[in-house]
Formats: structure tokens, sequence, C-alpha cells
């Protein structure tokens, strides 16, 4: 049964590489977006989901990386603004890490919050002060080749949220989530461990937001940090399950499929019948996809 | 297990697949498709374009359809979808009305964000749309374009008019207030030298965010300086923010602009009197007898829906409309010579004679209107007006 999880998504993988190739741009169109979602949740996890400090802030690291790569694009080659797009964001929380990690709970959530919407009025700020009224970007590369780029990225996401789990890095985030007093106490550099996950969820989303500013053609910054990335994110982690690193990855795939099919088939109540779908998700199948996957494996076997 | 789930993808897979399917099958009708902001914060805006399509429609298949060159008439229907205020849904759901509803012709989404990023897309695929509730001057890098913009409502133009009216009404200081939003913001830096040209002096010059929900200490901060004319850069959400906290101040301007939204009907509704003496953007009006087709978009307009169509949005949704409509008489459906028919034509609209220069149509003067009485008059520029601008006495 364990060994078809790793078989499944390389063949996830296979086929999102080989969607442009049916030369059908909407199917493409999808295969990014579920791409990206599944980078964006993965990512997430790798902080949330292990030491169980909820982000409500994502948005802020995928627009930093966004506008990061739209003022690049024109100056240097795409892999060199890529990476620029990554980094930024995890300076960023290199910076803001320390102070914003002393708070827990409910106080987080709303900290991570407020700090994405300061910089999105921030940056408007700048962008109006430049002289700049939305972006065009006339020099992005292909939307197969960003495909290509984002699914890389969901790739290197989920092995990366697999490889903080099973590490001694990510028992010390467990041993955060489950008790942080007495972990400090029993000697787990809490402070660090926190900080470095922080910046280990904040990458990848620099270098998706610079992905999906390419795909749109169109940089404004109240759409790149906008907030309903960050209530994505964390809607699609708890869909899928956020005890297992599939679980992101059935949530993105879960949740996106859905909402295409949904404004897709009913474009007028679609929202209506999104959320409906959400709150009897939650109240039914509480551990998510995942759980929901194991239970019917359990009555099987 | 695994076959279920694989069964559960295969399923969905082809519900997905199906689902256009349907209406693919009546060949008969020519199909348009649009995204609209139903939802968002662009919500307030929509049905002033929604309105003037359905209008449209209905006029076009009671007449028997839309002509095709050598007047076969097929009838038209329309394939829209909610792009949630967000461009970059707007961009999917145009690549998806493209590639996979395989509409006939495009229709335009509503707001500046969503035509600018369409720009890339309509090019790409080589499609042609005529725009209409947009504007901005970086589209004229965009070369040769398969977008068109239909308003004269472009900020350049548009700061250098606003300048000389003030002047021209003996308005000597001027308090700005302006949304975070693009098209806001691009007024504002054409405005602000254009202003400084004729003398007018900037006594405020603030901006807001576009979801702001109170503007009472920017307003106090207004109303502290006394400026002759308050010159407020909202879109249509804020525009109601706005007038309903300047009427509770009392700001005592006799010149208000709010620049998108009093030129909706529901604005009037909402405002009574107190929405007399406001100046908006619009560079046409149905009090106008200059041009004879708008007096009969007019009274349909008011017949089927109950209320004036806005002299702003609903007047440039119809005249892409009425564009689309004349190119695709003379040059059928194929993409290419719908552009050059587009590109090269002159049109008649309910706004007078239309023909584009690049992106831009070239021939409409750009506009201020004032409302008076309930009634939206266009005041400026003398040329076109119904109406001379009168102060704003109270609210």
């Amino acid at each position: 049964m364990k060994g078809i999880w790793p078989t499944a998504g390389v063949v996830l993988a296979g086929l999102a590489l080989a969607a442009p190739l049916s030369g059908n741009a909407y199917l493409t169109g999808v295969a990014f977006q579920i791409a990206m979602w599944i980078a964006l949740a993965q990512s997430w996890s790798m902080l949330s989901a292990t030491t169980g400090y909820v982000s409500l802030g994502h948005a802020v690291f995928y627009g930093i990386g966004g506008y990061v790569a739209v003022l690049l694009v024109d100056a240097a080659p795409f892999p060199l603004v890529l990476l620029v797009a990554a980094l930024a964001p995890a300076v960023f929380a290199a910076v803001i890490g320390l102070p914003v990690l002393r708070v827990r709970g409910p106080y987080f959530v709303i900290l991570t919050y407020g700090l994405s919407e300061l910089v999105r009025h921030g940056v408007m700020r700048i962008e109006s002060a430049l002289g700049s009224f939305g972006r065009m970007i006339f020099s992005a590369p292909s939307p197969e080749a960003l495909l290509w780029w984002m699914v890389a990225l969901a790739v290197a996401a989920t092995l990366g949220a697999w490889a903080v789990r099973h590490s001694r890095f990510g028992a010390g985030l467990a041993a955060i989530r489950e008790d942080e007093v007495a972990a400090e106490t029993l000697g787990v550099p809490t402070a660090r461990l926190k900080l470095l996950a922080l910046i280990a969820s904040a990458i990848i989303p620099g270098a998706v937001g610079g992905l999906a500013m390419m795909r749109t053609g169109y940089f404004e910054p109240g759409q790149a940090f906008d907030p309903v990335v960050s209530f994505t994110i964390v809607t699609m982690a708890l869909v899928g399950g956020t005890d297992s690193v599939r679980g992101p990855v059935m949530g993105a795939i879960g949740f996106a499929l859905l909402s295409e099919l949904l404004w897709s088939s009913f474009p007028q109540l679609y929202m209506i019948v999104l959320g409906a779908a959400l709150i009897g998700f939650v109240l039914f199948v509480p551990q998510g996809l995942s759980g929901l996957v194991d239970r019917i494996a359990g009555r099987r076997a | 297990m695994k076959r279920r789930t694989t069964l559960a993808g295969i399923a969905l897979g082809a519900l997905m697949a199906v689902a256009p399917l349907g209406t693919a099958w009546a060949a008969d009708p020519i199909r348009i498709g649009y995204a609209i902001a139903r939802t968002g914060i662009f919500a307030a805006a929509a049905p002033s374009q929604e309105n003037p399509y359905a209008l449209w429609q209905e006029q076009v298949n009671a007449a028997g359809g839309m002509e095709l060159p050598g007047g076969e008439r097929r009838p038209v229907e329309f394939v829209s979808y909610d792009d949630q205020s967000n461009p970059a849904n707007t961009v999917r759901i145009y690549e998806r009305l493209i590639t996979q509803d395989k509409v006939d012709l495009l229709a335009a989404p509503w707001g500046t964000p969503m035509h600018l990023a369409l720009a890339p897309v309509l090019q790409r695929y080589k499609f042609p749309m005529v725009g209409n509730t947009a504007a901005s001057v970086q589209l004229r890098k965009v070369a040769p374009g398969y977008i068109w913009f239909v308003t004269s409502a472009i900020p350049d133009s548009m700061g250098a008019e606003m300048a000389a009216m003030l002047k021209a009404n003996g308005m000597k200081s001027v308090a700005v207030l302006a949304n975070e939003l693009p098209y806001a913001q691009e007024f504002r830096s054409f405005l602000l030298p254009a202003l400084k040209e004729q003398g007018i002096e900037v006594l405020v010059d603030q901006s807001y965010p576009p979801d702001a929900k109170d503007m009472t200490s920017l307003l106090v901060e207004v109303k502290g300086k006394s400026p002759d004319a308050v010159l407020a850069l909202t879109y249509p959400a804020d525009a109601f923010l706005f007038t309903g906290q300047a009427r509770e101040l009392g700001l005592a301007s006799p010149f208000v602009l709010s620049l998108i939204g009093p030129t909706i009907d529901a604005y009037r509704k909402a405002f009574g009197g107190a929405a007399d003496g406001i100046v908006s953007s619009a560079h046409w009006s149905g009090q106008s007898d200059m041009w004879p087709r708008g007096k009969a978009f007019f009274d349909a307009y008011v017949a089927k829906f109950g209320e004036e169509p806005d002299a702003l949005d609903s007047a440039v949704t119809w005249m892409s409309m009425e564009i689309l409509q004349q190119a695709v008489a003379k040059a059928g459906l194929d993409h290419e010579k719908l552009r050059e028919a587009i590109a090269t034509g002159t049109f008649d609209t309910i706004n007078g004679p239309v023909k584009f220069d690049g992106v831009q149509n070239a021939m409409t003067p750009t506009g201020f209107v004032q409302i008076q009485n309930g009634k939206i008059e266009l005041v400026w520029p003398p040329a076109i007006k119904t109406a001379d601008f009168k102060p704003k006495q109270g609210w």
C-alpha cells in the first residue's frame, strides 16, 4: 500500500509534463493551476502542518516573489529571475521571523495576515510613487515552459516537505507543535528551528509567485498579494489533511479540480456550491482526503 | 481502492470534457464569450455592462440575427463566466473561451486591469476583441493590437481636459483623493502636472486603498483646507462611500468630481438630490440629440431595465457591440479579416462616428458630465455639451 504513493507522484508529474503535448491550452492551464497549488500548499505545510503555527499570510511570499520577478524579467535570464524571486521572500522571512514567531495560536494567525496586508499596501504605494499603474509583461516564457517550471516546483516542494518530516529537524518541529515549552526545556532549539521552518516555507512560494505573474502577463499589487491566495492555501491543506505529505497534494488536486469543474459548469452558482461543499467536508471528513483514504484502505484490509 | 480513485478521476475528467459540448452541437448561433466580475470589489459595476450585452442580444435576435457578409443572419448567444474581480481568472477564462468553448467572437470584461491582462492572450491567439470599460496609456505599447479601446477617457487627455475645465470655471485650488487602483493612479499622474500648468494649487494629494471602508479622516482634512474643487478619483464601490461621507460632513466645495461611479443609475437613486452637482467621467449622455442612435439606445434601455444606462460603462459597452456588429457584417467571423476591418473601419455609434488610431478611438472627444436635476448632462468640452457646468449647491 505504502509503495503506491511515490508511483502515483511520478505518474502525476509525468501527466502534468505531458499536458501541453495534447495541444489543448485549457488543459495546460488547469495543470498549471494544480501544480501551483500543490507547490504552495506543500510549502505552507513545511511550517504550519509541522509546527502548528498556522500562517494566514503566505500570499506575502507569493507576492514578493511575483513583484521581484516582474521587475527583473526584462533584465536577466529567466532561471536567474526565478532564483531571485525565490530568495527574496526567504530573506524577508529571515528578517521578520524572530519577532513574528514569538507569538502563538490565533495571534500568530492574525499577525501573518496583517503582515501580508501591510506589504500589499506598501507595494501599492511604491508602485504609484514609481509612476507604475499595473505592469504589463511582454517577455514572459510560453505557457508550456511555465507549466514545466511549475511542475518542477511542485515536485521540489513535495520532496522538501517529505525531507522535513523525515528528519531530526522535522522531529524538532513536531516537538514544538506538541508542547513548545517542554521541547525547549529538553534542549530543542525552538527559536532557531521555527525560523528555519519559516524560511523554508517561504522560498518556493516566491518562485511560484514569479511564475504566476508571468502566466497572467500582468502585475498589479492588489492581485499579486491577494489574501484569497493565503485563504486558498490553508483551505487546500485542510481539505487534504495535514498529517502526511500526500495530504496537501490531494487537497490541492481535489480542490482545484472541484472549483474548475464548478465555475465552468455552474458559472452563476459555483461559489455557493463550493462553500457548501467545504462546510460539508469539514463537518463530515475532518481528517481530510488523506485520512479518508486511510480509513477506506483500513476497512478493506 | 486504487481502482476507485482512478474511476473517480475518469468520471471527473469526462464530466469536464462533456460539460461544454451540450452547447457546441447547436452550431447555428454565433457564440460570443466574455468574463465579468459578478463577485469581488468590481461587482458593483457589472450590471452596467451585462445589461447592454443582454439588450444588444435581444435586439439583434429580434432583427433575425447578426448580419454576415452576403446578408446571411445568425442568432447570437453569450457564454459568460465570473472572473471574481481577479485578472488572473480573466486570463484563464478567455483562454478557455477561445480554446475549449471555441466561441466565435469575444466581448470585453469589466475594468482596466482585466483588459491589460487580456492583451497578451488576444495577441497569442490572434483573436480580435473590441474593449470597452478600460483605458490606459500603457496599451499603446501593444502593436499591432488585437484589442481596441472605445472610450476616449484615456488618462493623459483626461488630465489635461480636467485641468482646462477647472480653469474655465474659475477653480483655483483642489484636493485630490485617489483610489490606489491603476486607472485612478494613472489619471492622477497626468492630472497633477496639468493642474500645475494651469496654475491651480493642489492643497491635498492623498491615496486610499480600493477596499476602503471609511474615508472620514481624509475628508475632514479636505474640509479643513476648503479647496475650490474636490477631485475624488473613485471606482464604483468607493464612489458610494465617498459621496455618503462627503454628504455627512457637508463638504462645501463648489466643484466635486467622483471619477467612476456616479453615472450608474443606482448612484442617483441612492443619493437623490445630494447627487446633484457631482461631476464624473463620461463622453456620452442620453440627453444629447447630437447622435441619433443614442436616444434610441437610451429609450430601449430604460424600457427594458426600468433605469437609465450608465453614461460611461453602458455607453462604451454598447459602442463596442455596435463596432463588432458592423465589422462582422463587413468581414465575417474570420479573425484576421475581422481585425483588419476593426482597425481600419469607421463605425456609426451612439457617440457619433468612431475610428481607431492604433488602440485608441481617434474621433470621440474626452468629456465630463454633471448630474443636474437627476439627469446626466454633458458639461465638457463645449463642442458636445448639453448643459453648462453649475457649481454644487450643498448636499
